[in-house]
């Protein structure tokens, strides 16, 4: 399970899309608009490689994300 | 009190950051802008095709390391530039996009010309914004450049609804920017740099190797002064050449498939490999299983922590910006005394290895033979382009840039067209340096209208077109690979390209045989304006050594297997 929270509410369509790309499924999804961003909730399976690929790559996106684009 | 239009706006802030020129097209949604450049001191270069204008946005980054910018209008507009949104976003290069949208009011209805570009470009930009007001703009365009530019470089796209340009807003007269929210830059830990030093001091034959992200981190002339102190084969990955000096008598050459065999047989035999700003490109590893057998210690430097362990295991990661890590490693390496590599230098750097080449050109001018003689009478500081390719490829192998803003190619995507509508960005940037497109028959025809934009723009660069009548690079791996059955490559059919050229009011010269090669390189060179070489090439000069995708340098070929 990865908790995750984001400027933008895509960010939950982007990672999803990484998921698939990366022979990943998900098994839990969840999203709340907290009013300042938003919490996101994933689990994902798939092979150990893939998930680990994938966690470094939503840091990744996270980061970018902290930069407000107005 | 002053009241600027939401283009305005966009123009101003994009002054303030140091723009002062744009690619692009025009087009419906985006007339609010193009009529606020009309009379605005930013210089717009006017493209033939969106994928010019972002190809060449991308060559003005390449060659300054500054952002560049291209314009589109929605929907067709927008989705031209997709191809070349998505280059910069392999190859790490600081763009921002500026796409017109349908007014507010209608997105979302299948409007005319509307396409959600911002879902469409969300998977492959570092990140996009749809502007909704007109108090967003300047500090979405301030955001989209300080991402564009900060860690690892890349493309922002920012979509601008027709309205929202249209829309004044209150001049907030004296006001000061924003400060930039800067991200805290990840450094390199101590604990591994010493780990990196500590390997370096253990090792008996170590390679360098550097790759695109010393570019981008303005960590050059660290590089080579670290590479200077250690000592060892220095190889480069394609977007890393001109990061090393290629008169360093330790430098080997470009690595991977179609890289020096020298290059490729030091890392293959290398028990320490220090990989600076690279990612491990499938085009670099072939086989990752079998890519450096010997290394026990792999050292690895980058920006990106989502590099780390992508293909191959790194036993040291330096997680930092890489001037900042070689500086760091620089610092330390002066307080120890490194094994003497000499030998294994000398080793490894075969000083005659010679590029392996098909002789039989049944009297044909070689493409090969036209390179080293144009690379041998380019001035120091000329900018090289290319297109996609056999002669990328050839280009890369031979190149002696001595800076690595002076080659630009498209390497991650490999985009086809990109090579002309670069050089356009890069003579943008440096109007008073030589710059030449060396491209070949196909990809030329992909961006040929672009002979406009010269034209228009008076712009002097130059045209080395290798014409083998071929896709190249595909009829290669047919003839290799797929028992010779030439699907789809042959182009027989080529126009007369220098008559092109000349309607376009372009200087042309057809090159068909050796001899015509260094008189025509040299009235080219001396010509003021643009000029086009139609090289009429052996069709079936090949890409001598390449290593089969996927397979390790143990299968690399030097010749058509008898």
């Amino acid at each position: 399970m990865r908790t995750v929270t984001a400027n933008d509410g895509r960010m939950l369509a982007r990672i999803i899309h990484l998921a698939h790309r990366f022979g990943c499924t998900y098994t839990k999804v969840a999203a709340q608009h907290t009013g300042a961003d938003y919490r996101m909730e994933f689990a994902f399976a798939g092979p150990g490689d893939a998930l680990r690929r994938l966690d470094a790559q939503i840091t990744k996106l996270l980061d970018d994300d902290r930069e407000t684009m107005g | 009190m002053h009241t600027r239009t939401g283009a305005a706006i966009v123009l101003d802030t994009l002054e303030s950051l140091g723009v002062d020129t744009v690619f692009g097209y025009p087009g419906g949604a985006i007339m609010p802008l193009y009529d606020a450049l009309y009379d605005h001191r930013i210089v717009h270069v006017l493209v033939r095709h969106e994928a010019a204008a972002v190809f060449a946005a991308s060559g003005f980054a390449r060659s300054t390391g500054r952002p560049g910018v291209c314009i589109a209008t929605s929907g067709p507009g927008a989705t031209n530039l997709i191809t070349g949104i998505v280059d910069a976003m392999l190859d790490n290069v600081p763009l921002v996009a500026l796409t017109g949208q349908v007014r507010s009011t209608v997105m979302g209805t299948d409007a005319f010309q509307e396409v959600d570009v911002a879902a469409i470009t969300h998977q492959v930009t570092k990140r996009n914004v749809v502007v909704r007001s007109v108090d967003q703009i300047e500090p979405a365009l301030r955001a989209a450049f300080r991402l564009a530019t900060s860690s690892r470089p890349g493309p922002v796209l920012v979509d601008l609804p027709t309205d929202v340009l249209r829309a004044f807003e209150e001049a907030r007269a004296g006001a000061a920017a924003e400060p930039a929210a800067t991200r805290e830059r990840p450094r390199a830990d101590a604990q591994s740099l010493d780990a990196a030093v500590a390997a370096l001091q253990r090792a008996q034959r170590p390679v360098l190797i550097v790759g695109g992200g010393t570019r981008w981190s303005g960590a050059t002339e660290i590089f080579r002064s670290l590479a200077a102190r250690i000592g060892a084969p220095i190889a480069s990955t394609l977007h890393g050449l001109g990061c090393a000096d290629p008169g360093d008598p330790a430098y080997i050459g470009m690595l991977g498939m179609h890289g020096w065999k020298r290059a490729n047989l030091a890392v293959q035999s290398a028990d320490v490999l220090v990989a600076l700003g690279m990612r491990f490109d499938d085009r670099v590893t072939g086989d990752p299983a079998k890519f450096a057998p010997n290394a026990h210690t792999i050292v690895h430097a980058d920006i990106d922590a989502a590099e780390f362990d992508k293909v191959v295991h790194a036993h040291v990661k330096l997680h930092g910006d890489l001037r900042e890590t070689l500086v760091a490693l620089d610092h330390r390496l002066a307080r120890v005394t490194l094994p003497s590599f000499e030998e294994w230098r000398a080793q490894a750097c075969a000083p005659h290895e010679q590029l392996p080449r098909d002789d039989a050109r049944d009297g044909h001018l070689s493409a090969t033979d036209f390179l080293d003689a144009l690379f041998a009478a380019l001035p120091e500081d000329a900018i090289v382009s290319t297109d996609v390719g056999q002669h990328q490829m050839w280009a890369a192998q031979r190149v002696r840039a001595s800076h690595p803003q002076h080659f630009l190619t498209s390497g991650g995507l490999g985009s086809m067209g990109f090579g002309l509508p670069a050089a356009i960005g890069a003579q943008m940037a440096h109007p008073g340096r030589t710059v030449v497109a060396i491209v070949g028959d196909g990809g030329f025809q992909m961006s040929m209208a672009e002979l406009a934009t010269l034209r228009r723009h008076e712009l002097p660069v130059k045209i080395v077109l290798l014409d083998n009548r071929n896709l190249g690079m595909v009829r290669q791996w047919q003839e290799l690979f797929y028992n010779a059955r030439y699907s789809a490559t042959a182009l027989p059919d080529n126009p007369e390209f220098t008559t092109i050229a000349r309607a376009y009011g372009i200087e042309a010269r057809l090159v068909d045989h050796a001899e015509a090669s260094a008189p025509s390189i040299k009235r080219m060179l001396q010509s003021p304006g643009p000029m086009l070489l139609h090289c009429a090439c052996y069709p079936h000069e090949n890409v001598w050594p390449i290593i089969p995708s996927g397979k390790s340098v143990d299968d690399l070929m030097e010749t058509i297997p008898a």
